[in-house]
């Protein structure tokens, strides 16, 4: 094609609108920070875990009457260390794929693994909050459950009401929780959605060549 | 040793530089964002620069990352909302020079391949760097086939850009 060798023959020239860096002027880049979507992924990262244990560990400590709940519902002092063991292993074990779904992260492997080992990295923060939407689902739902259970003001309370009335309280429940479950999932759509689009972008275009 | 590393490097650098400029020149089009590629290119090469090995030759070492940069990593900082496109100016002034055609033409095609995509754009860079079939498949994880396919199949997109 001519107007490619055209392209070409152009192609090395130097162009004015960038001068010639002196070895004085690279040097102080070096310090900078990286601006990388691989550095903002680790930020949110961490701050997702961070965030999410925060989330299941305050309530425990700063309130007595949630500690008191907890003790009465988990009776058998076994069952409520097991299932901290379980939870913590679960946060350990995310942190452990994470660390080494970046470490895999390398800028020097082919564009398209590039790309795969940064979707990867985001396919296990996925993971850890799905993990947690559904534990806060189910805790929201068993709290509400045993609160009914074993408070007897409250039991006497939803005894007085009829069909109709116990409906609607449920109803509410259940809404209310969906409608926090809905916007949590809403909140990282849009954040992962503006964070990665050109990355996906991309990747799809990649991905169609292999078609 | 430390130095030593960053002397090498920085020479290194100063000497291969017009490759990342070329990078830059390709995915911005104006003075800040240039430099602002080229600010986190040479970020990407420093820090992988202690796993790159003699085998490799440096300048092949800074395809890679400078382009997986370019495509990839890269978010646009707030520091770039400028000013000036610089094709333009840069392609004023020669115009207005030597209204020759072959400027004329240099000016349409450098647009047309702006308006590439970003994989397009990095496949032309390595046709436009003389790479051959095998490392343009090696560096964008593609099949040679494909990588021949896709190339063919941007040389028309440009000609339809050309000639509408």
């Amino acid at each position: 094609m001519d107007e490619l060798d055209i392209l070409k023959k152009d192609w090395n020239k130097e162009k004015p609108e960038h001068k010639k860096l002196s070895t004085q002027d690279i040097y102080p880049m070096l310090q900078k920070k990286s601006s990388s979507i691989v550095k903002t992924l680790f930020y949110i990262s961490i701050a997702e875990l961070i965030f999410w244990i925060l989330v299941n560990t305050i309530p425990y400590f700063t309130s007595d009457s949630y500690r008191e709940q907890l003790d009465a519902i988990y009776t058998n002092e076994y069952v409520f260390t097991a299932i901290n063991i379980i939870t913590y292993g679960i946060i350990m074990l995310f942190i452990y794929l994470l660390f080494r779904a970046h470490k895999a992260i390398s800028v020097t492997d082919n564009a398209k693994k590039l790309m795969e080992s940064i979707l990867k990295t985001r396919k296990v923060i996925k993971y850890y909050v799905i993990y947690n939407l559904v534990v806060a689902f189910i805790s929201i739902i068993t709290g509400i459950y045993f609160a009914i259970a074993h408070d007897p003001k409250l039991a006497d309370t939803f005894t007085h009401l009829d069909r109709k009335q116990t409906l609607i309280v449920y109803s509410i429940f259940i809404a209310a929780t969906a409608i926090f479950v809905f916007a949590i999932w809403l909140f990282y759509k849009l954040l992962y959605g503006f964070l990665l689009k050109r990355l996906n972008r991309n990747y799809k275009e990649l991905k169609k060549l292999e078609v | 040793m430390n130095k030593e590393l960053e002397h090498s490097f920085v020479e290194l650098l100063e000497k291969h530089q017009n490759i990342v400029h070329k990078v830059c020149r390709l995915y911005t089009n104006n003075y800040d964002a240039h430099n602002d590629l080229f600010q986190e290119i040479t970020i990407q090469l420093w820090k992988a620069y202690p796993k790159f090995r003699g085998d490799a030759k440096f300048s092949t070492w800074m395809y890679r990352v400078g382009l997986n940069t370019a495509i990839t990593l890269y978010r646009k900082s707030k520091r770039t909302i400028s000013t000036q496109d610089f094709a333009g100016v840069e392609f004023k002034i020669t115009a207005e020079a030597y209204d020759d055609t072959e400027e004329q033409q240099l000016k349409v095609l450098y647009k047309a391949v702006h308006q590439l995509n970003d994989i397009e754009k990095a496949l032309i860079f390595l046709y436009l760097e003389d790479k051959d079939y095998s490392e343009i498949s090696e560096t964008m994880g593609i099949s040679e086939v494909n990588a021949r396919v896709k190339m063919n199949r941007i040389k028309n997109k440009l000609r339809t850009i050309l000639n509408p």
